[in-house]
């Protein structure tokens, strides 16, 4: 049993009574190790679990939602303790301080971080296992460590031929203290990493028996819908009540924070109930804007405000003076737009809640679990600490699962009806009630003397996230706060950002990170929030700059009259990294070779979460609609642990991006979203499908994210396609075959 | 009402209002979980299953539709303790990603390869274009149903689960 705050305070106050509580608490572990006599298990640190019997589990600290950290993590540590990954179990992490990810200090999944900030600790911690299972084993025969080795789940003795499982061993092992660092096993004696290519979750997901958020079964189970205002930020004002109480099965109905809520016996009848609603709401605050209102309001914004400076290098003001003062010198101006987009994961948003008295109980497909902790106990009376959050396998996550407000609305119907509930969203309400990825506008500009790039400007324009993020997060990293700090906590991490808080990029990541050699760098970001919310999607502020920044690049070669491939190669000198994919992606496409009359192919080089991609779009139009022929794709993740799934989270993002570039848009008409369902939020089918090649560098640089990086260059890559096609330069989104 | 189905070979009678999408009966009434809501409007086929041997996507099939029908969910797929030719192709090919979507694209492919056991490429893209997949596994989903499709001895697995 995890010992939590709570408890902690007791015996905190019994033996000091001082006030040292919030400054030891951060480091205070909240999972015990050691072995355990009457089970026969021993857990040597957080992650494994090695029992008596020779069953290893593992505890996975970042969530499974289609990205691979099921597979990719388990080959990590199984590497080190040298079994095979398919012999050990994993299990998805309660909330505890040992499972924060690094990068955010929050237990979360996100930012494709997950190999990469685990690439050391799960090696380290596999290692110090198999090192203190090989120091038992080596006891026991009293012979010298240094001599045994492990394999296969065993500890060898010298003589080669002897051996000991390693359930014999746990209990001897769990006594051995290490001494010094253990020694990770060089490259050449990996037997699965870059090599391992099953994944370990594809049977359960083939059989129909992984369990989803929305699999979650409890005794006595009722079941939550929730309408919510069509317009964002309105209240309930007045609703049929006695009429809705009057329909089989319901058990209640009432105000919840968001909008009315029906319980029923079972799914339909809540649903049926919510189909008889007759809602009146309070539109005092609430959004009254159209998507055509926003673009104006964000041209206004750009025109009063250069924004923030976010990289500077050289001069760009002079730069631009000059080219305009010489015969040979020319300014490129060009402004490009993106829409709301939603993510639509295939299992829509829900959650099961279930509160007893002094606790609350929460099943859910949650990317960010403290998170959720932290809702599920604002909308109840109870702590943070009285709060446990079971995560379960997502159904897609894409960002969405990051924010918890579907954890926020169960555990509220839950403290009301004190029953386990289980709060479903429709598709629609997982349409028009998402965090959206942002709108955003850019204008960019660039200077030319003779054929020479001597100046790039970018001035992006939008809102950020962490605004919209910190409301739960703030409180997720001060846990042992109460609870009417929170508001001020979520104020002082925005008022912090940058200081305290890590600064936040999600406006200006990949415009900051312009790659190419120009003299004069001018990049800004003019900041203005219209009121939708938003937050993180698939490859976030990466997903809108790289669009703007290499469809621009594209303008500038069409400009300078040179090849799009040369254009970008000779201004990346210094940059091996991005040559070599660039170099890859144009040799599979066959970048020289002639292209079919009614084809166009384009070219988009974008680094995002520390990976290099550059993809080869061949594109066309028939029949009015746009067709992807092909995605020839090069990429640098640095070490591969598992190559299979590294090409499929590069091919889901190829896809993915596609998606956003043909289909993607949400719009709004006096604050309310126009799209509800797939019918008019598409997403890309079967027979749409691209033959995509994703060539993978070899390397033995340390690992970053796969999950992402796919997404940004197919957009541009794809109107680059059709420019060259078509002739005519399409800078908004979603594309359009008749441009 | 009172109505009864044949759901994975066994005979189920329940109490239920007839209008009740299969679906939730499945999942609810059942206990089946494998068989998934995406849509509720039959645009996804993440709820897919065979009612008397043909695809229907269960959001969308009230109940009473489906009396004294046949029904097999993806729990039923696999038969006499073996799993069907597609769930082992879908594994050996690690087709699933989040795999929410992956019981429906297993239930329309079943259907294909029960009615047309060699079936051209364009035939799977036909059959698999109703079901949608966010992670985007397209090509792996065709990659499996071509390595069944091409293997005849592997196909005579595949008919061992379909029960009717």
């Amino acid at each position: 049993m995890a010992m939590n705050r709570r408890d902690f305070l007791k015996v905190s106050a019994g033996t000091s009574g001082t006030l040292m509580l919030s400054l030891s608490l951060p480091g205070c572990s909240g999972m015990p190790t050691g072995y355990t006599e009457e089970t026969g298990e021993w857990r040597p640190d957080a992650w494994l679990e090695i029992t008596k019997n020779d069953k290893i589990h593992f505890t996975l600290s970042r969530v499974e939602m289609g990205q691979g950290t099921y597979t990719g993590l388990t080959t990590l540590i199984a590497e080190e303790l040298e079994v095979d990954p398919e012999a050990i179990t994993p299990r998805f992490a309660p909330v505890a301080p040992e499972y924060l990810n690094p990068a955010y200090k929050l237990q979360l999944t996100g930012g494709s971080t997950s190999i990469a900030t685990s690439w050391e600790p799960l090696r380290i911690a596999g290692a110090q296992a198999r090192q203190m299972l090989v120091m038992a084993g080596a006891r026991v025969w009293q012979v010298d460590a240094a001599d045994c080795s492990a394999r296969q789940g065993r500890v060898v003795h010298p003589n080669g031929i002897d051996s000991m499982r390693y359930g014999q061993l746990v209990e001897l092992a769990s006594k051995e203290v290490l001494r010094g660092d253990v020694a990770l096993k060089p490259a050449s004696e990996w037997k699965y990493i870059g090599k391992q290519k099953g994944r370990l979750d594809a049977r359960a997901k083939s059989t129909g028996t992984a369990v989803y958020g929305i699999d979650v079964e409890l005794p006595g189970m009722v079941y939550g819908v929730v309408s919510r205002p069509p317009r964002y930020g309105a209240k309930v004002k007045a609703f049929n009540e006695s009429d809705l109480r009057a329909m089989p099965g319901v058990l209640d109905v009432f105000e919840a924070e968001r909008g009315v809520a029906i319980v029923a016996d079972k799914y339909w009848r809540a649903r049926k109930a919510q189909n008889a609603l007759k809602a009146q709401w309070d539109n005092t605050d609430a959004l009254s804007l159209s998507t055509e209102g926003v673009f104006a309001s964000y041209r206004r914004a750009a025109d009063e405000d250069r924004g923030d400076s976010e990289r500077s290098e050289g001069d760009y003001d002079s730069a631009v003076r000059d080219a305009e003062g010489t015969e040979t010198g020319r300014v490129i101006e060009a402004e490009y737009s993106q829409p709301y987009l939603a993510h639509a994961t295939m299992e829509p948003m829900n959650a099961t809640a279930w509160y007893k008295n002094d606790s609350i109980e929460v099943w859910a497909p949650t990317q960010a679990p403290d998170l959720g902790r932290i809702a599920a106990a604002r909308v109840t009376d109870l702590s943070p600490d009285d709060v446990t959050i079971n995560t379960t396998f997502l159904g897609g996550g894409f960002g969405r699962r990051l924010t918890q407000d579907y954890i926020e609305e169960a555990a509220a119907v839950a403290f009301r009806v004190k029953k386990p509930v289980k709060v479903i969203w429709s598709r629609e309400e997982d349409t028009q009630h998402d965090l959206y990825r942002p709108a955003m506008l850019h204008r960019l500009s660039a200077s030319f003397m003779g054929d020479q790039l001597t100046s790039w400007h970018h001035q992006i324009v939008g809102p950020q996230l962490l605004t919209w993020y910190v409301r739960n997060a703030a409180p997720a990293q001060y846990p042992w706060a109460p609870k009417f700090m929170y508001g001020a906590l979520g104020k002082v991490g925005l008022l912090a950002e940058g200081i305290a808080t890590p600064k936040d990029m999600s406006a200006i990541e990949g415009a900051i990170g312009y790659p190419y050699n120009v003299e004069s760098i001018d990049i800004r970001h003019t900041h203005t929030d219209p009121g939708v919310p938003v937050t993180f999607w698939r490859s976030v502020g990466y997903s809108h700059n790289g669009f703007a920044v290499e469809t621009f690049m594209d303008e500038l070669a069409h400009e300078a009259g040179e090849d799009a491939y040369q254009f970008r190669r000779k201004l990346l000198a210094g940059q091996p990294r991005h040559l070599e994919v660039l170099d890859r992606a144009v040799k599979i496409a066959g970048w020289d070779e002639p292209v079919a009359e009614d084809r166009g192919r384009g070219i988009a080089l974008f680094k995002s979460f520390g990976t290099f991609v550059a993809q080869v779009v061949e594109a066309g139009v028939e029949n009015g609609a746009i067709r992807v022929y092909k995605v020839a794709c090069a990429v640098d993740c640095g070490q591969v642990v598992n190559p299979r799934i590294v090409e499929d989270q590069i091919e889901g993002g190829i896809i993915f991006g596609l998606t956003a570039a043909l289909y993607g848009e949400i719009t709004f008409e006096n604050g309310q979203v126009k799209q509800s369902n797939f019918h008019d939020y598409q997403l890309m089918r079967q027979y749409e499908l691209p033959e995509v090649t994703v060539d993978i560098v070899e390397s033995t640089v340390s690992p970053t994210g796969v999950g992402e990086p796919g997404v940004p260059p197919v957009i541009p890559a794809l109107g680059n396609a059709l420019f060259a096609l078509t002739g005519k330069r399409q800078r908004n989104l979603p594309l359009k075959a008749d441009a | 009402m009172t109505l009864s189905l044949t759901v994975n070979g066994e005979q189920r009678s329940l109490e239920i209002e007839g209008d009740t999408p299969l679906l939730w009966v499945l999942r609810d009434e059942l206990g089946l979980k494998g068989t998934k809501f995406g849509c509720g409007v039959g645009l996804c086929g993440a709820c897919t299953v065979h009612l008397n041997g043909q695809p229907v996507r269960s959001c969308s099939t009230p109940v009473e539709s489906a009396v004294d029908g046949n029904i097999t969910t993806i729990e039923g797929l696999a038969g006499n303790g073996q799993l069907h030719a597609l769930q082992e192709a879908w594994i050996a090919q690690g087709v699933p990603q989040c795999g929410y979507c992956q019981s429906g694209q297993l239930m329309s492919a079943a259907h294909l390869l029960a009615t047309n056991p060699t079936p051209a490429r364009n035939d799977i893209v036909a059959a698999m274009t109703g079901n949608l997949c966010r992670c985007g596994t397209y090509s792996r989903i065709i990659a499996a149903v071509e390595s069944v499709a091409g293997d005849s001895l592997a196909y005579d697995a595949a008919a061992v689960g379909e029960g009717h």
